[in-house]
């Protein structure tokens, strides 16, 4: 069987070059335009917006900057690992020298195009990220040499064997259950095997000194993080659009400039604070958003429909893996040997990951506590929890989460859509209701 | 005394409903057509003339409905939830769900005592579960859609259909009629499956009694009928429910025009 799959049965039917050629250049120069057209937006919103959330303009440009950078290095020898959720150790990947990038795609173009192949029961993420591996548009995915996959959902699982048709694939098997005492043992194995590939991919060791590095590089980056999060739970000194911006260019920026860049604009937000200079009014309704990933560019339709909308909302924290989740633990180490940090960081990633891809006897603990927890730090006046067609462990979990928020009197809303630029009319009356609800009971 | 319009721009009519002291004191509505514009302004021109009332006294108008951003001669808006939730308790006061099937969305709300909305569901992808629906329908069986309700009540049983999407519906109808199974059947059909859409929303959102329908579907007896058996329960009916959004929205207006005075 092998060797049928060796000749050359790919998943992705072959296109002419012309084709490929056209759509990638006619959806890479649409991506441009949403890129320009949502922070054209976000500094409409905010008159007064920071200056250091320039660089931030400037690194969301996915075909800008950064993605040359990238291309210089690898001439310059270095390898690039990619990974499709953060579930990967970020940290080893920089130990060895190696550049860490995030793939997997919120272009809604391509996700038309991933459905000449896919069945469309399958989850937008996925179809957009195939349809962007068929026109080669994804620079991250292209320059990756390649790709830690771990296995959350039938959705990547599946991706990650049409991807191995190009690149070198490297599976993770995260366990589903996180509270038996087995399964840290089984994800540290996963940790080890993805060690040893790193290492032979870049030819470079991971070291006791390389990896204390790495870890500490993240440390700060999870501190800035964390500094930037903690602004966000008083009044509003940044719209939630922003910083969500500066969250996920953490995915693809280098990390000790990107950590810089946010201390850069934590300092210029302090100050903010002690003048009450505020991005918008104190009593807007605080809206935390949970669910499905929202990718930059597109994806950012929903932030902008909640704080574009007639009564504004604000987003001030969210519960997603492609904002929050990103950096907000850090690899905690107590002795600096090389099997205690490889522990930390088995631990950081399994235990501390809120992914629905879990579950546990009482529905998935972690997830719903983290939820209730950031309501509390935040004063969140309302949940809205996204989900995209084919999601199907967000979409499930929704009414026990429901049930739990519903306890505490917290609004929620399940606000669903497609990789699709037409419903944002419908879409906005359903934000606009939830967030006139939202108003109505503050005013109580 | 406040006097205060709401203006409720629907997919397929404009509604325009005259507030003062919280009594309706006129009404009026006009086809949207290719100009929605000049059909509410005609339709506020009406209502004006229906309350005796000049355009002048009228301290605030709020917008609602599908076509709310084109309402520019509006002073504020409000969400159709939000207008339904107002209108259904201003209906009657014990009401706690209200339910607004129109031309091409069904939504339904949970409101308090206040008429403030505290939960909503919409199902705007799809109109098996709305009013265009009935009319697609009401097509292929060759009726007036006026007569479709009193037919399908004289239905004992309704035939099958399977399809809940409107193209597929109508294939499935026209293939009813050609196996001659009779009019009144189908028809009771076509109620059927559209309730068991608007039912399986509403019982999504769950149910506090009392229930409320509005929205212009709620005048088809043949809906209402499939509805109550579905929901199996009774569902209070206003005389005339396709004004819920204007007159939600006039609510609306005249607290926002209290607000402004007392400013």
């Amino acid at each position: 069987m092998a060797s049928e799959i060796e000749k050359g049965t790919k998943y992705i039917p072959e296109m002419a070059q012309t084709e490929i050629d056209d759509l990638n250049k006619s959806i890479k120069t649409a991506s441009l335009k949403v890129i320009e057209d949502n922070i054209e937006r976000m500094k409409k919103a905010w008159k007064n917006r920071p200056q250091a959330m320039e660089y931030f303009d400037e690194i969301s440009n996915l075909f800008g900057k950064r993605q040359e950078e990238i291309k210089q290095q690898k001439t310059a020898g270095k390898k690039v690992v990619g990974y499709s959720c953060i579930f990967a150790p970020i940290e080893m990947i920089l130990a060895a020298d190696a550049i860490p990038v995030r793939v997997g795609s919120g272009w809604y173009d391509t996700a038309k195009l991933g459905d000449r192949i896919m069945p469309v029961e399958i989850c937008p993420v996925i179809r957009s990220t195939v349809g962007a591996k068929m026109v080669s548009l994804s620079p991250f995915l292209e320059l990756s040499d390649a790709i830690v996959m771990p296995l959350t959902c039938d959705g990547r699982t599946k991706l990650s064997e049409i991807l191995a048709d190009y690149k070198p694939i490297w599976h993770m098997n995260p366990p589903r259950v996180k509270d038996d005492p087995h399964t840290l043992g089984m994800w540290k194995q996963e940790i080890m095997v993805i060690k040893e590939k790193i290492e032979k991919l870049t030819g470079n060791k991971i070291t006791r000194k390389n990896l204390k590095e790495a870890i500490e590089k993240m440390q700060q980056a999870t501190k800035a993080f964390r500094r930037l999060q903690d602004l966000r739970k008083g009044n509003p000194v940044i719209n939630g659009r922003d910083a969500m911006l500066v969250n996920q260019t953490s995915l693809w920026d280098d990390v000790e400039r990107w950590t810089q860049k946010v201390n850069e604009l934590c300092d210029e937000l302090e100050k903010r604070v002690e003048q009450k200079e505020h991005s918008t009014y104190p009593d807007t309704p605080r809206v935390m958003l949970t669910g499905t990933p929202m990718i930059w560019p597109d994806s950012w339709k929903v932030p902008n429909l909640i704080e574009e909308s007639n009564p504004q909302g604000l987003v001030v924290v969210d519960e997603q893996c492609s904002g929050d989740r990103i950096l907000y633990d850090p690899v905690g180490v107590d002795e600096w040997t090389m099997s205690d940090m490889l522990d930390a960081i088995s631990e950081r990633y399994l235990m501390a990951c809120t992914c629905p891809c879990f579950t546990s006897e009482h529905g998935n603990e972690d997830r719903i506590n983290w939820i209730i927890d950031r309501i509390k730090e935040y004063k969140v006046d309302g949940v809205i929890y996204y989900v995209v067609r084919g999601c199907i462990l967000y979409a499930m979990e929704y009414q026990r989460i429901k049930r739990v928020l519903d306890k505490m009197n917290i609004p929620v809303y399940y606000l669903d859509t497609e990789y699709t630029r037409e419903d944002v009319g419908q879409m906005k009356t359903r934000v606009e209701a939830f967030l006139e609800m939202l108003e109505a009971r503050m005013d109580i | 005394m406040v006097v205060s319009a709401g203006v409720d721009m629907g997919t397929q009519r404009v509604k325009v409903a005259i507030i003062k002291d919280k009594q309706v004191v006129g009404k009026a509505q006009e086809f949207v057509g290719f100009e929605p514009i000049k059909a509410a302004e005609k339709a506020l021109e009406e209502a004006l003339k229906d309350a005796s009332i000049s355009r002048d006294e009228i301290e605030h108008i709020t917008a609602t409905g599908a076509g709310v951003d084109m309402a520019t001669f509006a002073d504020s808006t409000v969400s159709m939830m939000g207008a339904d939730a107002k209108a259904g308790t201003y209906f009657f006061s014990s009401a706690r769900t209200v339910i607004d099937v129109g031309a091409e969305d069904a939504r339904a709300v949970k409101c308090d005592e206040y008429g403030i909305m505290q939960d909503f569901i919409v199902n705007a992808r799809c109109a098996a579960g709305a009013g265009t629906f009935i009319e697609a329908m009401a097509r292929a069986l060759e009726v007036e859609l006026e007569d479709m309700g009193a037919l399908s009540l004289h239905a004992e049983r309704a035939s099958p259909i399977n399809a809940s999407c409107v193209i597929f519906a109508e294939s499935d109808v026209v293939s009813l009629i050609h196996r001659e199974e009779p009019k009144t059947e189908i028809a009771r059909a076509i109620f059927d499956a559209m309730a068991e859409r608007v039912s399986s929303m509403v019982k999504r959102l769950g149910i506090n009694p009392d229930v409320v329908l509005v929205g212009g579907v709620a005048k088809d007896v043949g809906f209402v009928t499939s509805l109550k058996r579905r929901l199996g329960i009774e569902i209070l009916i206003p005389k005339e429910p396709i004004y819920a959004g204007a007159i939600g929205a006039a609510l609306v207006a005249a607290r926002k025009a209290k607000r402004s005075r007392r400013q």
